[in-house]
């Protein structure tokens, strides 16, 4: 008997699993009953609370409608201010270009000139993408980067008509060990261009707009364990040639937020942070002022591992964690607004997840074992979140109140929305309303603001009744001296 | 019973002599001591659940009054029984009723300090937070001397002889809990195994 529903247990899972594998090799199109990622916070005691899903996919794109072209692995993704949208397929070489719809519109294999005819490069060979494993669009000078790996080269292309531009070869005054392998590449305001090796401990690569070598950039320091650390501190040389020596974690990914910093993440656990705002020092000034830890999930063991970023010109970024295909959402502070995503077999999980990107209000996620990326549209409760954190950062209060009332009506558990309303609140002098709402928030920060205002308020209000009990403590307390001192006296 | 009430004040200012009385002319009571030693616990409950939002970084709803209670009243208990093994040993004069009733009444000056502490952030903001950390601090120091000096006089220990066995006597705690946790832990397998047995016996096909 008992074997028996083993069995059909059995043949149960398979035919599920079987469903879904099914399921997601035939997927495309948002049909109504699109996947909902719904999501959680860390809230303020670093508890997880659920929360609604902030995006819904919207449409997937994979082979079935690229044209004809197959996709082999999407490594990273970017999208233009006119909602193009650039997926590099490293395996098959090539860089596909879809519309905001997820329509296809081309494949970049062959680098083509101005006039219409193929690139050539110095030995007369043909130009052509090896394993494109990373690309940028920067709008400023209308170029798309991209970063070829197995070339070694930075290839810079027309933004409008693909042509060549020119390529970013390995510096010849480059120092260090690192190879010239360029993974993923991002071009700030003025032009440098920041190039990120894979496994590279000496940090970001960074080239002047003529593609000259400045330096390494970015410190990312590891996590020093007190054990090695003690063991170390006894070793010989001899033996402490022969330990592991503790590299500085790699960065993985860069991106450039709206006001011109370095963003990066990494992807090695050992790193003491993980998320990194750069400035021109190369030091971490990421704001780390929300209820939980810009790391991820927390409470866990295993860590979250980043691979990819995308910054809004807001100051909201996206990180995408590959260990359990999850995106995390903080604000420019370091809130978090959302977590969601998850592993698996289902139309919209991940298998292996690889690049994250904005395209307006929509996330890009491309996933290079799926050889898919899906388009993400926020939810109602999604817009206002975003919506409202946006107007907040560009410092239009009434306008980022009327979307935090909007996303805490959606999600009760969205700290982020009441401490907002608390904020409004308390530039409005209205003390007591803005100490309710940062209690809901979790925020003891901006609730000792408001505190401290609304102490004020009351000392001001009650002032006559505290003076008269003072003075009559005071009166007490004299009284009472002389009393004892004539008692003194009358004995002695 | 009042005399006794007021000498336990009166230790708080004048520990020496206090205590002194309190250990040789039978002026201490252990019921006095209980009842300080259960407040002490409620007013760790109370400075957990009540202290103002902006300093409580407690978790409300994994807030546990029974467990903080019964972990501060074991702490103390834990220290004179570890404290007793120790000094028996090494020739203290004290028994465990002076010990237990010196200890107890040394947890005065935390009692107020922590009263302060929870009464007075409610009225504070969080740049003002270090003067509460200082009452704090007040307190923990007062308490410390008021230990120091009350098991000199208990054990009739010089105080070098008196802080030796106060360290050894955190060494011997750490000991009884270890007892303590293998006890529980045989214990359990040794019920585990019966159950086991009884099951084995009754099972039927």
């Amino acid at each position: 008997m008992k074997k028996k529903t083993k069995l059909n247990f059995f043949a149960c899972a398979m035919s599920i699993a079987l469903g879904c594998i099914s399921i997601s090799t035939t997927a495309y199109a948002s049909d109504g009953t699109s996947y909902v990622y719904d999501g959680y916070i860390y809230d303020a005691d670093r508890n997880v609370v659920d929360s609604p899903a902030a995006f819904s996919l919207e449409r997937v794109i994979d082979t079935d409608n690229s044209g004809g072209i197959a996709i082999q692995g999407i490594d990273d993704v970017c999208t233009s201010s006119d909602g193009r949208i650039f997926l590099s397929d490293k395996k098959s070489g090539r860089i596909n270009v879809y519309d905001s719809e997820g329509s296809f519109l081309q494949s970049i294999k062959a680098i083509w000139t101005k006039e219409g005819t193929i690139q050539l490069d110095d030995d007369g060979n043909q130009v052509t993408l090896k394993s494109p494993e990373g690309c940028y669009v920067h709008e400023k000078t209308n170029e798309l980067y991209i970063a070829d790996s197995e070339a070694g080269c930075v290839v810079v292309l027309n933004l409008d008509d693909y042509t060549f531009l020119r390529k970013i070869t390995k510096p010849s005054n480059m120092t260090g060990s690192t190879d010239f392998k360029p993974s993923k590449v991002a071009v700030d305001e003025a032009d440098r261009i920041f190039v990120v090796v894979q496994s590279s401990y000496e940090g970001i690569i960074e080239l002047a707009s003529d593609g000259s070598f400045i330096g390494y950039y970015g410190v990312n320091v590891p996590k020093v364990n007190l054990i090695d650390y003690f063991w170390k501190s006894l070793a010989t040389d001899e033996q402490k040639a022969q330990m592991s020596k503790t590299l500085a974690p790699a960065f993985n990914n860069v991106a450039i937020d709206g006001e011109g910093f370095v963003m990066a993440v990494t992807y090695d656990s050992a790193a003491t942070d993980m998320v990194f705002r750069l400035n021109s020092k190369g030091e971490n000034v990421i704001r780390e002022e929300g209820n939980t830890y810009i790391k991820g999930d927390i409470k866990t063991e295993d860590s979250s591992q980043f691979v990819d970023i995308a910054v809004t010109d807001y100051g909201v970024y996206a990180v995408l964690d590959q260990r359990r295909g999850r995106v995390f959402i903080y604000d420019f502070d370091g809130e978090q607004l959302i977590a969601f995503g998850s592993l698996g077999n289902l139309k919209g999980e991940f298998k292996t997840p690889t690049g994250i990107s904005w395209l307006g209000q929509k996330l890009v996620i491309t996933d290079s074992t799926l050889g898919c990326a899906y388009i993400l549209a926020p939810t109602a409760f999604g817009k206002a979140m975003l919506s409202g954190s946006e107007e907040y950062y560009n410092g239009r209060w009434d306008e980022a109140l009327v979307y935090f009332e909007e996303a805490v009506k959606y999600n009760s558990n969205y700290e982020v929305g009441y401490t907002g309303i608390g904020k409004n609140y308390l530039m409005k002098d209205e003390y007591e309303k803005a100490m309710y709402y940062f209690n809901l928030g979790g925020s003891r920060k901006y609730y000792s603001k408001a505190f401290y205002g609304y102490r004020g308020l009351w000392l001001k209000a009650h002032f006559k009744i505290i003076a008269v009990i003072f003075v009559i403590l005071v009166g007490l307390l004299i009284w009472s001296e002389i009393k004892y001192n004539r008692a003194g006296k009358a004995k002695a | 019973m009042k005399e006794k009430l007021h000498y336990m004040f009166f230790s708080m200012t004048h520990p020496f002599d206090g205590f002194y009385e309190i250990r040789f002319r039978d002026k201490g009571s252990v019921l006095l001591a209980s009842i300080v030693l259960a407040i002490y616990g409620i007013m760790k409950c109370a400075r957990a659940q009540y202290t103002g939002f902006i300093l409580n970084l407690n978790d409300m709803s994994e807030l546990n009054s029974i467990s903080i209670f019964m972990s501060s009243v074991v702490l103390v208990i834990l220290f004179c029984i570890s404290n007793w093994s120790v000094t028996t040993l090494f020739g203290g004069k004290g028994n465990m009723q002076g010990i237990y009733t010196i200890m107890c009444y040394c947890l005065i000056p935390l009692i107020v300090s922590d009263l302060l502490v929870t009464v007075l952030s409610n009225f504070i903001i969080l740049d003002e937070a270090m003067l509460l950390y200082m009452l704090e601090g007040i307190g923990i120091v007062w308490f410390v001397f008021l230990v120091v000096s009350g098991l000199c006089v208990a054990h009739e220990y010089g105080l070098f002889q008196n802080l030796a066995s106060i360290f050894v006597t955190f060494i011997a705690a750490v000991l009884i809990v270890f007892l303590v946790v293998l006890f529980l832990t045989l214990e359990e397998k040794m019920f585990s195994f019966a159950t086991d047995i009884v099951r084995e016996i009754i099972r039927t096909r």
